[in-house]
């Protein structure tokens, strides 16, 4: 009897299996490791593997991204993102579909994703798998009362016994969290800063409009610092491996994690080409913002001038322009007609108003396109 | 012409108006719900509505998305419980909404009969029309079929069928029905045991989730002391006098209802053939013996020799109980071969461009680089077609899971249909399998908006003497009816027949498809 060559079974499995994973209906694996650093194929196949995955079943996925930042369901670019700054450094922001407030991914930050049955969601819980793992790694992590993950540098202290300082200002801060429940699933995400650029982090997310008011979410700024402070040998793998054994434990799952990529075969799937488009459209990146209110003003050498701008959903509902002190009627006309040529029109998207003949009215406009745009 | 034929096959009178007016007037009352926020956990007293996918006085139906909320970093997606009319949003995007508090106004059209519990409204209702049901099975009825039981297409109808759930004569099977399932509180259970009467009888109950409450406990033994001879829950409702009963529609009726009536925009023509599926009868045992092992669950042959040695062998996908079968029926091959015949034909992969015809500009049809078909299903709670998407990628063994997952889903209390099962967009082409019903020959099934361009009856099996086999002398071949139903305003008529032909190669020869590829 001729001895079955090993080969000839391997190439017998491996083209049934093809067969099964052409167009997956639903994701068969529980941990899911993206090789892509594309920030938006990495949030669509998020939704993907929450929308299809079988609901009572926990599922892991880890990624990094590209530089970017992401702000909340709810947040209002204009004020969480620098966005002077973005555009020259050419980082894009992407609006994620967890709520939430503003973060700043790089290869140097691991994003994890713990899905898992809505009625058995407990932030606590999938927060401590990811304390457990920094753990792991050597590093003492603690969670705080908001879900954060944090580092203390000296956590008892003289100082702090009798309450001379607040416990807040021992501890640095390396995750951000955000929730999404729909349905009957849920899902925890956050990011985990390993070695990021906290200048670039720093600047982008700068935001000086004071004087912009926003229903939305604002961000809760917190003081950050990278796990290779705490210990020279982390990086995102062991990170990785860490995450994975104790989702592994947590649940009892004992399958490996599948690595995949941005390949056509996942992204030839209806829902991932969709969501993938929609995530830059602007429809969705400005279009989501919820009212806000923008109050300027300006000195000009011929007069002071006031600005009053609401939006809502990124189109600009009303816009006064006031002069305050000097100008004459001329000028009171020109920012009149400017006002009301706002309206209507994407907020920070206008390029030319029209009918605005007067200089100082250009001048005007020239300061609030420059403001808009920030 | 089609119809006197099957009047005559079911014992009633040959003359009948086409257009006849139902028996019973269905009213229905219209009851305006609350819909509040419901406790979503983790502690949260209150929540920031972000955004609102309805307006007001527009409809809306179950598991529909309503609304977005966020709570600090939570954000939450909440879809419609019921199928109605949005009538008025209490809260505004951008406010805060306390748990408990209404979040807005849904106007729900209930049945509603005094003193009988919600289960057994269910049941009447379609108790009474199955009658009705199968009387005409012309233009205005959809020919449905139950994926649970009766799935095969019987060669001899010779051994008791079992049981269409909608048929009077049907009582649950306490093996079929998971105990785990029934809910109840102990003071509940309790008392049922105290009286002797077996909770999975009456699963599901009318309270929350199904569960049983008490006075479906007390209701149930007042039944079983007046039971007449047919069945027990129609007693309920008819007067003493034997007067007249005012029924009104349940919700997924009234929907099929609103769905009839717009697909009389729809100019329909049929088709009616036979299919041979004497090749198919002789290969199925050959595909039964060899159902993967994650499909049908048994644990895969030990082997000797281990393959994995060189490399680890790639798992084979988790595939849930629910989506695990031990028999496999023509059905998933039928849906096979359509797919095959359907990437043959784009025109059966088109659907109406939704805008185009709204825009009164020329309409435009949509053609998909996928199959995707529709199957009728009845459940206990209605009629639904999920869709079975991209049905041409996948397998027969994968399409026979997939079917026996869908008449899962919708046979729970409630149906646990999604819009991942139903998406909007539907199907092009829809199946329905009558023949597992009854012996049906020809049935004109109706489209709806929404359903596809075509839709296809499949009768049921006959051994018949086919005289054109066989030299002349004949031959014993097994014969499915099926009858089309296409929208003309896209098909003509030579079309599908030509597209018939193209599913009929492949049916009647399915060695081709080893040849393929498949």
């Amino acid at each position: 009897m001729i001895p079955p060559s090993p080969l000839r079974h391997v190439a017998r499995f491996i083209t049934t299996y093809r067969s099964y994973s052409t167009g997956p209906i639903t994701p068969s694996h529980s941990i899911y490791l993206s090789k892509s650093t594309n920030p938006y194929f990495n949030l669509t196949f998020e939704d993907w593997l929450f929308r299809h995955k079988p609901p009572r079943e926990p599922l892991l996925l880890i990624y990094r991204d590209d530089p970017c930042v992401i702000i909340g369901r709810n947040q209002n670019p204009w004020k969480e993102v620098n966005l002077t700054s973005s555009r020259q450094a050419g980082i894009p922001f992407i609006r994620r579909r967890s709520g939430g407030g503003t973060v700043y991914h790089d290869l140097g930050n691991t994003n994890f994703s713990i899905h898992v049955p809505r009625t058995t969601f407990d932030r606590r819980a999938t927060a401590q798998i990811v304390v457990r793992a920094v753990r792991a790694l050597g590093i003492d992590a603690n969670v705080n009362d908001r879900n954060d993950i944090c580092v203390g540098r000296e956590k008892m202290s003289v100082a702090r016994l009798l309450k001379y300082t607040k416990p807040d200002e021992v501890l640095l801060y390396v995750s951000g969290s955000a929730y999404k429940i729909a349905n009957n699933r849920a899902y925890h995400h956050g990011t985990m800063l390993i070695s990021t650029r906290l200048d670039t982090l720093g600047d982008l997310l700068r935001s000086d409009k004071e004087t912009m008011i926003t229903k939305g979410v604002a961000s809760v700024r917190s003081p950050v610092c990278n796990l290779e402070q705490f210990s020279p040998t982390v990086s995102h793998d062991k990170f990785v491996d860490a995450v994975v054994g104790e989702f592994q434990k947590e649940f009892g799952v004992d399958e490996q994690a599948c690595v995949i990529g941005d390949s056509e075969d996942i992204t030839n799937i209806d829902y991932i080409q969709r969501g993938m488009a929609e995530l830059p459209s602007w429809d969705w990146a400005y279009g989501q913002t919820p009212e806000f209110e923008y109050k300027i003003e300006r000195s000009f050498p011929w007069a002071d001038v006031r600005a009053d701008v609401r939006s809502r959903h990124g189109i600009i509902t009303t816009c006064e322009v006031s002069v305050v002190n000097g100008g004459d009627a001329a000028l009171s006309g020109a920012v009149g007609h400017l006002g009301k040529a706002l309206q209507g029109k994407r907020y920070g998207f206008v390029e030319d108003i029209e009918g605005v003949e007067d200089e100082r009215g250009l001048e005007i406009w020239e300061w609030l396109k420059g403001q808009m745009s920030s | 012409m089609l119809v006197r034929p099957l009047r005559r096959l079911l014992g009633r009178p040959a003359i009948v108006s086409h257009f006849h007016t139902s028996h019973s007037y269905w009213a229905s009352r219209k009851v305006l719900q609350k819909f509040k926020l419901a406790d979503i956990g983790e502690g949260i007293t209150e929540c920031e509505v972000i955004k609102w996918s309805v307006k007001e006085n527009n409809p809306i139906q179950s598991f529909d998305p309503l609304c977005e909320v966020q709570s600090d970093k939570a954000s939450v997606e909440i879809t419609s419980p019921f199928d109605g009319i949005v009538k008025e949003l209490l809260v505004k995007e951008g406010e805060v909404a306390k748990v408990g508090q209404g979040l807005c106004l849904i106007e729900v059209e209930e049945e509603v009969i005094e003193g009988a519990p919600e289960s057994q409204l269910e049941t009447v209702g379609s108790a009474e029309s199955t009658l009705s049901d199968l009387e005409p099975l012309s233009e205005k009825q959809v020919a449905s079929e139950t994926l649970s039981r009766a799935e095969e297409i019987r060669e001899e109808p010779t051994t008791p069928r079992r049981l269409h759930p909608m048929d009077p004569n049907y009582t649950a099977e306490p093996a079929t029905t998971n105990t785990e399932n029934v809910l109840a509180t102990p003071s509940v259970r309790h008392f049922a045991k105290q009286q002797g009467v077996d909770l999975v009888k009456l699963a599901p109950g009318s309270g929350r989730d199904g569960r049983i409450e008490k006075k479906d406990v007390e209701a149930f033994l007042s039944r079983a002391s007046t039971r007449p001879d047919t069945s027990p829950v129609a007693g309920a409702v008819f007067t003493e006098a034997g007067a007249d009963a005012v029924v009104e529609l349940g919700r997924t009726r009234y929907g099929m209802w609103k769905a009839m009536v717009k697909s009389l925009e729809i100019p329909h023509f049929g088709y009616s053939t036979s299919l041979d599926i004497t090749a198919l009868h002789d290969i199925l045992p050959i595909l039964n013996a060899h159902i993967p092992s994650h499909y049908s669950g048994a644990a895969p042959a030990a082997l000797p020799v281990n393959p994995a040695a060189v490399h680890p062998v790639p798992p084979p996908p988790s595939v849930p109980p629910s989506a695990q079968y031990t028999r496999l029926t023509y059905l998933p091959v039928l849906l096979k071969t359509l797919s095959r015949a359907m990437m043959e034909w784009p025109i059966l992969r088109s659907s109406i461009t939704p805008e185009s015809t709204a825009n009164s500009g020329k309409p435009t049809l949509t053609i998909r680089p996928h199959a995707d078909i529709s199957v009728a299903l009845s459940t206990p709670s209605g009629l639904y077609t999920p869709t079975i998407q991209r049905a041409n990628t996948h397998s027969i063994y994968s399409l026979s899971s997939q079917l026996k997952h869908l008449s899962y889903l919708g046979r729970q209390t409630p149906p646990a249909l999604t819009p991942a099962e139903m998406p909007k967009r539907g199907g092009t082409v829809s199946v329905s399998n009558i023949g597992s019903i009854g012996a049906g020959e020809f049935a004109a099934p109706v489209l709806v908006p929404g359903g596809g361009v075509a839709i296809v009856a499949i009768g049921r099996a006959k051994w018949v003497w086919d005289v054109d086999r066989g030299d002349g002398k004949g031959e014993r071949r097994l014969k499915l009816p099926i009858s089309w139903s296409a929208d003309h305003r896209v098909l003509e008529g030579a079309e599908l027949a030509a597209f018939v032909e193209c599913w009929r190669a492949y049916v009647e020869a399915p060695q081709r498809l080893i040849g393929e590829g498949i």
